[in-house]
């Protein structure tokens, strides 16, 4: 007696449309999304808050008078109640308004608008060399070394790789300033002049997390290569470069994509440290100055920015995880 | 542990993290007891001194020597970092088992928090803890701390996750064990060692951490000072004195790389990495192998000596293993026919498996395949080259495996990963391919086969997966379909239609099966011929038809210790006492002897050959033992043990 | 000893609309001292009843009782219900001796005493076959059979008046399947015990049960005595099953 598919009754179209796993899918991911923006946004509300003692006296030093310090308290609206300030806030926020800082009196706003891009772009270059050198060389030391073979060249790739990787993006920052600026000058170390004055700081971004996602791309596709329906591949006697390219390599970018996510938010903290070292006119070099300078508003606006665009980060990761395999929506619903 | 712990650290990797961390603590520990009033005199007259015979790496601002001031900070450094990681790990692990002695709902929430926390990187939490607390050495150890406990929070759920699914923790719920006893006795020893390594790690990343703040002027302020504080005063004044900045670079790469191979180091203690390899693959004291029977034939059109699909003689495969090589599969000589349906049965350790790979030329390194003999439709597998025998093979050879939904996959849909051996091996364009694919899983009974084609390996029953891997197998025209325990991974309903699927297909298309299973029932259903594995060696080879007179001990006590739906419910079940043997541990003589009734001195001495029984006239039937049964001699009874006679340990494996 | 009911019973996962149905409004008397064996195939919904009686899932809806007592939410301290898992590679913690593990389910009384727990340890290995001065082994040194001789012996130490065996053969070797079987069937007399026996293999569960339950998709669809089922099923899927056996030297 053969087995039979039960099919659901069939629902309506709406009912269809709202089994589907897409849109679960789509709901769930937007709702951790937005739950996640309002906690990033509470905690960078609080954060000013919760400092000891006054911010504004802090930001305009002792000495200041103290009829100044009034004054600014009642323009940044701080002896009002604690919920009011909230609602405020949060309202402010969504029409655009990041506040004024307390140093330069100026709108945060235009001051993020003129160094956000710098940054993204930094960010953003660094990732796709990252990706681009990473995870091919991985996939390829991966196939040249598996089950034992090239021991040597395997032992030269976990060295340089786990050198690569200690290295801290500042340092080698620094040392790239060293070598280019104080010995061969073909680079520039500072600003965000020309298109050349790219290649230090990306480099420096980029290094540690390229051999790190080298290594996870070599784990990984050493793991699929154990898996079952690699063997089903070889039995069928398929070419060696289609079992690696159409069978291994797309099972092994699932687990490569969620480090490469990883390594991107990474690279955009990273580029607070890089950018202080090249004088990069982005947003990590304006963070140290208003924390040393105590200015907070400018600080909420930062780090709000910086944990936006690592939430953004986790979506579009998740959303491409979601559409490479098949399994997943299904799995999660 | 110790054992391990001494052979790690004689490799290249554990010596030089021993010698670093070795180093560094024993910096730290003395070099402000011995430089340290060096590190703070102030010396007006050279400030901002290049490198010198007195001062190595030069002065800074103050005239102060900045190679003591480097090696003086090695506490400072090391200790705030330690001091980090410590808050980060007890943080993290405490957050991350509480759900599981916490009422649920405060779990989730915790858990919840805990999944929005992890997704910042380390360093921005770091700096809004750093603006929090205040900038200075306080504020920065707790950042720190508090920025790496959401990670090791998460790592913590992720392995008490994995321990709690595990059945003793489910026996211990059951038994009535507290949930905080568990959490102590079964839950956190066994999630110690990945967490002592993560934080091994984590101590390094806190360094680097540490550095960098410090760096950036909101970690430690003057007058302390760490390597992180030195390196910004140094980048300053880089164009002038490189050595300044260049000695604090030098001293933090060094610690982190310390830490990074002390972390690699203990996960190759937890692991137990076997890094020793045996000497080069044994030989065997098999014929000469034969030469390749005549160039050209390579795609199964040559005429076959009697029909002979597949011909083995004295087949070995061996892997390497500790400091040997293991040899699972040692001596097996079959021959199978044209339409045959040849089985394969035996118990953990036999072989059987590996003997189906072996001639389906499906092991891989570091496996070896030693053979007289190993032809495939006449040609020779192991002498002729790949690229010769990979036509022949893809089409002439199919194979079934045992777990489909492993076997299929994942991401590939099942009809094109049936189409790609009818592209490969018969140079069909994509459409013909995938018409043919539809068309095979019609053949196969898969309903809808058209919709089915379209669909992921995950969308299809276990019993339909099967079917369509047999309908893969299809897609050419086999003249041996290997079945490796089709049907243990499914349902008993459904193994009764794959295996009906398969008898149509070998009657249909005179395919011949090799089938492998642990079950001799199955095997006796399916096959004309059946081959009883024990350790690697073939003890019986007998038609399934003789099977209740089977002469191997060992034979007759498989039949005997299954019970059919009408055994005797007032004696107790057969059992062969002791347990089949390792690979590893294949003893001298007849592997069986210690399980044996009849065993003499001599089974143990030396290994009996497979011989044709002499009683058979057709001598279709062979044995591999020094005291074969005899028909009327034996009753059922007597190969097993009655419950009454066991003894504490020596029964039943 | 003991009567173990299971009124109405009923185990969801997940949501109301996509939610699943393992185990659907199961009506099932084991009578006291009596084994009965549970068959179904994957997805019947046969582990997790057992799971529900020793209140490892929880039940959506129904009562689970033994001799009128509701044991889905046990009084502290009493555990009439244990289990025998299928893997006897991760049924024991393998950084605890088996001594350990098998005195961690002692009741809290019988526990306190350091001599009485070990004497107590060597008795119950020794009722399983096994030699009472291994108790300091760890599980790695044990074969599977061995294991689940262990793991028989831990669910003896917390005095059950009911036992379940999941599946505890199939993960064994042929050969040695026996032992178990014969060990767990000489034990249930001699104490006693109430028995559920879940298994797949049909012969096996009749050799053991003097009852037999026939389960598919989450419901219960036949149950008697084990000959009568098993030789004149009511339930045309317990026919299927039997026909689905194999038997030696039979066609397909």
């Amino acid at each position: 007696m053969a087995s039979l598919v039960v099919d659901p009754s069939t629902p309506s179209a709406a009912g269809r449309v709202l089994d589907s796993p897409w849109l679960s899918f789509t709901l769930r991911r937007g709702a951790r999304f937005l739950v996640s923006m309002w906690v990033l946004v509470t905690a960078a509300f609080l954060m000013m808050h919760l400092v000891p003692g006054d911010p504004v006296r802090a930001a305009l030093g002792i000495d200041a008078p103290a009829d100044l310090v009034a004054s600014r308290r009642e323009a940044l609206g701080l002896n009002d109640p604690l919920l009011t300030q909230y609602v405020d806030y949060l309202r402010n926020l969504l029409s655009g308004d990041l506040g004024i800082s307390m140093g330069s009196g100026e709108p945060v706003g235009t001051m993020v608008v003129e160094r956000l891009g710098s940054t993204v772009q930094l960010a953003l270059l660094a990732f796709v060399v990252a990706g681009a050198i990473a995870v091919p060389l991985g996939v390829a030391m991966a196939v040249a070394t598996r089950a034992g073979r090239r021991r040597g060249v395997e032992l030269v790739f976990a060295t340089s790789s786990m050198l690569a990787a200690a290295i801290p993006e500042f340092l080698l920052a620094v040392g790239l300033v060293y070598v280019f600026a104080v010995n061969l000058a073909w680079f520039p170390v500072a600003g965000a002049a020309t298109l050349s004055s790219f290649v230090l700081p990306v480099l420096a971004l980029a290094v540690g997390p390229t051999a790190i996602l080298a290594r996870i791309a070599r784990v990984e596709m050493l793991a699929v290569l154990q898996d079952d329906y690699i063997r089903t591949a070889r039995a069928k006697r398929l070419p060696a470069r289609r079992i690696y390219l159409r069978h291994a390599l797309p099972n092994a970018l699932t687990a490569t994509l969620t480090l490469g996510g990883l390594m991107l938010t990474t690279m955009v903290a990273g580029t607070v440290l890089v950018e202080n070292i090249f004088a990069w006119p982005g947003l990590g070099s304006r963070i140290v100055q208003s924390i040393t300078a105590k200015d907070y508003p400018v600080v909420q606006a930062i780090i709000l920015i910086y944990g936006g665009l690592v939430l953004l980060v986790n979506l579009l990761v998740d959303i491409t995880l979601a559409l490479l395999d098949p399994r997943s929506t299904i799995r999660e619903a | 542990m110790r054992t391990r712990w001494l052979a790690v650290v004689r490799t290249p990797l554990g010596a030089a993290a021993l010698l670093l961390m070795v180093s560094m603590v024993t910096l730290a520990v003395l070099a402000p007891v011995i430089w340290g009033d060096r590190a703070v005199q102030v010396d007006t007259d050279a400030i901002h001194h290049g490198p010198s015979a007195a001062h190595l790496l030069g002065t800074d601002g103050l005239g102060r020597d900045i190679l003591a001031r480097v090696l003086v900070a090695t506490r400072t450094s090391l200790g705030l970092a330690t001091l980090a990681v410590a808050i980060a790990v007890g943080l993290g692990t405490l957050i991350g088992t509480a759900p599981s002695v916490l009422p649920r709902r405060l779990g989730r929430l915790i858990t919840g928090a805990v999944n929005i926390a992890v997704a910042f990187p380390a360093l921005l939490l770091a700096l809004f803890f750093a603006v929090v607390f205040g900038v200075g050495t306080q504020g920065a150890v707790l950042g720190i701390g508090l920025a790496g406990a959401p990670s090791f929070a998460r790592l913590t759920q992720t392995l008490s996750a994995s321990v709690d699914g595990l059945d003793f923790v489910a026996a211990a719920r059951v038994a009535g064990v507290s949930r905080f006893r568990i959490l102590r006795r079964h839950l956190l020893p066994n999630i110690a060692e990945p967490l002592v390594v993560n934080a091994t790690v984590g101590a390094g990343a806190a360094l680097l951490a540490f550095a960098g703040l410090s760096f950036l002027g909101i970690g430690v302020q003057a007058p302390s000072y760490d390597w992180g504080r030195l390196l910004g005063e140094g980048v300053n004044r880089i164009y002038s004195n490189p050595a300044g900045a260049l000695g604090p670079a030098v001293a933090v790469m060094f610690a982190g790389l310390a830490f990074n191979l002390l972390g690699e180091t203990t996960a190759a203690v937890v692991g137990g990495r076997a890094r020793t390899r045996p000497a080069s693959a044994p030989g065997f004291a098999a014929a000469a192998v034969e030469e390749a029977t005549g160039g050209g034939h390579t795609d199964g059109s040559a005429a076959l000596e009697n029909d002979v699909i597949l011909h083995t003689d004295d087949l070995h495969v061996s892997f390497p293993a500790a400091k040997e090589w293991v040899t699972p599969v040692r001596g097996v000589s079959l021959t199978i026919r044209a339409g045959e349906a040849v089985g394969i049965v035996g118990e953990s350790g036999s072989g059987k498996s590996l003997t189906a790979l072996a001639a389906s030329r499906l092991i891989e390194e570091p496996g070896v395949i030693n053979a007289a003999r190993l032809d495939f439709c006449g040609i020779p597998l192991l002498t002729t080259p790949e690229r010769e025998t990979r036509r022949l093979l893809g089409r002439s050879l199919a194979m079934v495996f045992q777990d489909p939904m492993k076997s299929f996959n994942p991401t590939m849909r099942v009809g094109r990963q049936l189409a790609e051996t009818a592209v490969e091996h018969q140079d069909l364009d994509r459409r013909s391919a995938l018409a043919r694919a539809i068309d095979r899983l019609h053949a196969v009974r898969v309903p809808a086969p058209a919709r089915r084609a379209r669909q992921y390996p995950h969308e299809f029953s276990g019993g339909m997966l099967q079917r369509a891997m047999i309908g893969m197998g299809l897609m050419n025209t086999p003249r041996l379909i290997v079945a490796d325990e089709p049907t243990t991974a499914l349902d008993v309903t459904v193994q009764r239609q794959v295996l009906r699927l398969l008898a149509d297909v070998r009657a249909e298309t005179d395919a011949a099966i090799l089938l492998i299973s642990h079950d001799i029932a199955v095997i006796s259903q399916m096959c004309d011929r059946v081959l009883v594995m024990y350790a690697g060696r073939i003890v019986e080879d007998l038609p399934v038809a003789e099977l209740r007179t089977a002469r191997h001990p060992y034979t007759r006590a498989l039949l005997d210790v299954v019970p059919g739906l009408d055994a005797d419910r007032t004696s107790p079940l057969g059992v062969i006492p002791g347990r089949p043997p390792e690979p590893s541990q294949f003893p001298t003589g007849c592997a069986f002897a210690d399980r044996c009734r009849f065993a003499t001195a001599a089974c143990r001495e030396e290994d009996p050959l497979l011989r044709p029984s002499d009683s058979q006239v057709d001598g279709d039937h062979r044995v591999a033992c020094w005291h074969p049964v005899d028909g009327d001699r034996l009753l059922a009874q007597q190969s097993f043990v009655p419950i009454e006679a066991m003894k504490a340990g020596e029964i039943g494996g | 000893m003991g009567e173990l009911r299971f009124d109405h019973v009923s185990v969801r996962y997940g949501g109301r609309r996509t939610g699943h149905t393992a185990v659907n409004d199961v009506d099932l008397v084991v009578p006291s001292g009596a084994v009965v064996g549970l068959v179904g195939e994957s997805g019947s919904g046969k582990s997790t009843l057992a799971r529900a009686a020793v209140g490892l899932t929880p039940v959506s809806a129904g009562a689970i009782t033994l001799d009128g007592h509701d044991i889905v939410r046990p009084r502290r301290g009493d555990r009439p219900v244990q289990m025998v898992f299928q893997n006897p590679y991760s049924s024991l913690d393998p950084r605890m001796s088996i001594g350990e593990s098998i005195a961690e389910a002692l009741p809290r009384s019988e526990r306190r005493n350091r001599s009485a727990r070990a004497a107590e340890v060597v008795r119950l290995l020794e009722l399983v076959n096994l030699d009472g001065d291994r108790a300091a082994a760890l599980p790695g040194t044990l074969s599977g059979g061995q294991r689940q001789r262990v793991a028989l012996a831990r669910a003896l130490a917390a005095r059950p008046d009911v036992l379940i065996a999941d599946e505890i053969t199939s993960a064994l070797d042929v050969s040695v399947q026996g032992a178990v079987v014969n060990l767990i069937r000489e034990l249930q007399e001699q104490m006693e015990l109430t028995m559920l026996f879940i298994s797949h293999n049909l012969a096996v569960v009749r050799y053991v049960s003097d009852y037999v339950a026939v389960m598919n998709h989450g419901d219960l669809l036949e149950f008697g005595a084990a000959d009568e089922v098993l030789s004149e099923p009511g339930h045309p899927y317990t026919r299927e099953l039997l026909d689905s056996v194999l038997e030696l030297g039979g066609c397909i």
